[in-house]
């Protein structure tokens, strides 16, 4: 399945792309594909699917847009 | 007495007296610095209902223990006075060296009373002061008076100044220093304006007593390396505070057309990204590990720097994507020293109230160069237009009427951050008990309430987490004066801020002291707001009325249909007062303020309105 992935704020410098389709098997889940695109899963982050923040093992789905970001804390 | 220099530095502009004044250290105990010096000395010495704009309100500079010591960015000063937006108190804090050199001369506090009879700068070295004439920079811009004072007495000396707005009692003009810092967005610059007094100029010589100095200093530089080390290591600065706009886009809580819309499809020309691709140079403050001042060339070829606030409000808030226009428009308000948060949502307001036919004039959103005009219009306070938006959105969307007081984007007089809480319950919580008025500043909750909480939710957690957040950054961070950044955006643990002032004052204290001082400045803010507002009720810690609007909903995206709700507004707003110790109206109880140390002060209030 596609899945859309968008990289936010330093995670762009630090693993090379903004935003970028990628193809995963069935059953993909957000964690997944945080360890896809490199980023170790003790970093702090958020991670949000269609603009709404993931739960630990969600599945995605086709067509999905996956937004990678640090924690901000607002300035 | 170590930690502090024990003094005051009381100046008197009417009279051009001054005198260096004696403080405990039971009040340096009490109040630690900062944010509670200010409050405590404005509660003690205004009368309520005084004119903030007139010669009988007191502008200070305020302070605190590891303010201008080597350490983590610590290099910022409070400034503070009654609020000539909001009425109620009103501070700020920016980046100076005012804040090394003023502990250096001898003070923790500046109290600026009366009236110049003429323009003036004050000139603060060691036990000296003298009032100097400042007519040749009265009109001028920031960065020309900056140039100025530079050319008199080089570049290392403390500056505070103000631009046109200040001198033109603009409600929300700053106070401006090191050519790209900015302070006091509740008008702090208007009250200097209103005493003629154009800057401040400042060269201490003098060590800062501190409890260990030789341990101060190792452990203040070995930390400035490692957080410096950190950042190298987390890439924050690398897109800086505007890395969360495009963020903010993607959750839906960007500013968009006067908080309109909460995401743009056009936004990413504005992002962290394009604004670290167009950089030209990188600025910070004085002991900074982790600058965040990312400048740019504007459309007129001028440098202008840049963070999320003023992007996000003078940008896509006005239908404006480019950064070069978003630069001039940032550019405008940092020389005429206008904030460019309350700057960029008086525009916004105005837009939407032509859009809505409930204002006279032309501007649409989108036309930079309209709101370039209306942005030198307000700063001058020219034209009816001009003026009135000089006065900020409240006032304005009192003239305006037409119901246009829902979308005045402010709480109790000052404009919000550039948040959009169209259906972000917590964080619109963060903006009706900001005790300024609406400001980021005091607590921020929105990661915590898509990560650790349920953005629908309206329960005591994320009132919880306000007052968590609020102890910190509104408490501890203001008032110990220093920058919140090292802990908020890379995780320096808070324990270090007990160290440093236990290296200074010799204090061993624990982050639950600190709390309890946070808690009692905070309480104390409600008193001043409630001598201001005398019947005062939770009224005033309600948000804007346009995002419990339905016919205000998204119709597409993350949050299409949502709004948020008044009665579970309401019930979190009490959840909030509840942990806080307040009454139904948002009035620190009688227990609290005893179990806080402030029953006196409770007492000094009660005329204007019954403690429970």
């Amino acid at each position: 399945m596609k899945i859309t992935v968008k990289l936010i704020g330093p995670f762009v410098q630090l693993f090379g792309f903004g935003e970028k389709e990628l193809d995963v098997p069935e059953g993909t889940t957000a964690d997944d594909l945080v360890a896809l695109v490199g980023i170790d899963r003790s970093r702090p982050k958020i991670v949000t699917r269609n603009g709404r923040a993931v739960v630990p093992g969600e599945k995605l789905a086709d067509g999905d847009r996956v937004v990678i970001s640090p924690i901000y804390s607002g300035g | 007495m170590n930690g502090w220099t024990g003094h005051f530095l009381r100046v008197n502009l009417t009279s051009k007296t001054y005198k260096k004044e004696p403080f405990s250290e039971e009040f340096a105990r009490k109040w630690i610095g900062g944010r509670g010096f200010a409050v405590k000395i404005l509660y003690d010495e205004l009368a309520p209902g005084i004119d903030p704009l007139g010669p009988d309100n007191k502008f200070i500079v305020a302070l605190g223990p590891i303010a201008g010591i080597p350490a983590p960015n610590t290099g910022k000063a409070v400034v503070a006075g009654k609020s000539p937006s909001t009425g109620g108190y009103g501070d700020g804090n920016l980046g100076t060296r005012v804040a090394e050199h003023l502990r250096k001369a001898g003070y923790d506090v500046l109290i600026v009373e009366g009236k110049a009879a003429s323009p003036t700068m004050l000139y603060i070295e060691d036990d000296k002061v003298e009032f100097l004439p400042a007519d040749a920079v009265w009109g001028k811009g920031t960065y020309e008076t900056n140039d100025w004072i530079y050319a008199k007495y080089g570049k290392a000396v403390g500056v505070l100044n103000i631009g046109q707005a200040g001198e033109n009692l603009v409600r929300y003009a700053v106070v401006r220093s090191l050519e790209g810092r900015a302070g006091g967005r509740t008008g702090m610059g208007a009250v200097m304006g209103s005493k003629l007094l154009k800057a401040i100029v400042v060269k201490g010589t003098r060590p800062i007593p501190q409890a260990d100095p030789a341990g101060m200093k190792k452990v203040g530089t070995d930390d400035l390396r490692e957080v410096h080390a950190i950042d190298k290591k987390t890439g924050w600065s690398i897109q800086s505070t505007n890395g969360v706009l495009a963020w903010c886009n993607e959750v839906a809580a960007l500013p968009v057309r006067n908080f309109r819309k909460t995401h743009h499809a056009d936004a990413w020309k504005c992002d962290g990204e394009r604004l670290n691709n167009a950089r030209i140079a990188t600025y910070g403050c004085p002991n900074c590990t982790m600058r965040c001042g990312i400048t740019i060339h504007d459309e007129e070829g001028r440098e202008s720097e840049l963070d999320y606030e003023n992007v996000g409000l003078l940008g896509p808030n006005l239908e404006i994507f480019d950064l070069p226009p978003i630069g001039s428009l940032n550019y405008l308000c940092d020389d005429y020293g206008v904030d460019t948060m309350s700057g960029g949502c008086v525009l916004s307001f105005y837009a939407d109230a032509v859009d809505r036919g409930a204002a006279p004039g032309d501007i649409r959103f989108g036309d930079s160069a309209g709101f370039k005009k209306l942005l030198t219009s307000i700063a001058l306070r020219q034209g009816e237009i001009g003026n009135l938006l000089a006065e900020g959105s409240m006032r304005a969307a009192q003239k305006f009427g037409h119901g246009s007081i829902d979308y005045a984007m402010q709480v109790k007089g000052l404009e919000v951050a550039a948040y959009n809480c169209k259906f972000i319950p917590g964080m619109a919580l963060a903006f009706g008990v900001s005790p300024i008025g609406a400001h980021h500043k005091e607590s921020w909750v929105i990661t915590f309430e898509l990560k650790q909480s349920v953005r629908e939710s309206y329960g005591p957690e994320k009132a919880q987490k306000v007052v968590d957040l609020q102890r910190i950054r509104g408490g501890l961070f203001e008032f110990i004066v220093s920058c919140r950044f090292p802990w908020i955006e890379n995780g320096w643990p808070l324990e270090h801020y007990a160290k440093y002032f236990k290296l200074v004052s010799g204090l061993d204290w624990t982050l639950d002291d600190f709390w309890t001082v946070a808690d009692r400045i905070y309480a104390l803010i409600k008193l001043f707001w409630l001598r201001e507002y005398p019947g005062t009720d939770r009224k005033l810690d309600y948000p804007p009325a346009v995002w419990f609007d339905p016919k205000n909903v998204d119709t597409e995206g993350p949050i299409a249909g949502k709004h948020l709700e008044f009665d579970k507004y309401d019930g979190l707003l009490q959840h909030y007062y509840d942990i806080r110790g307040y009454d139904r109206r948002g009035i620190p109880t009688k227990a609290t303020l005893e179990r806080l140390g402030v029953a006196a002060e409770g007492r000094a209030a009660e005329k204007f309105g019954p403690l429970t």
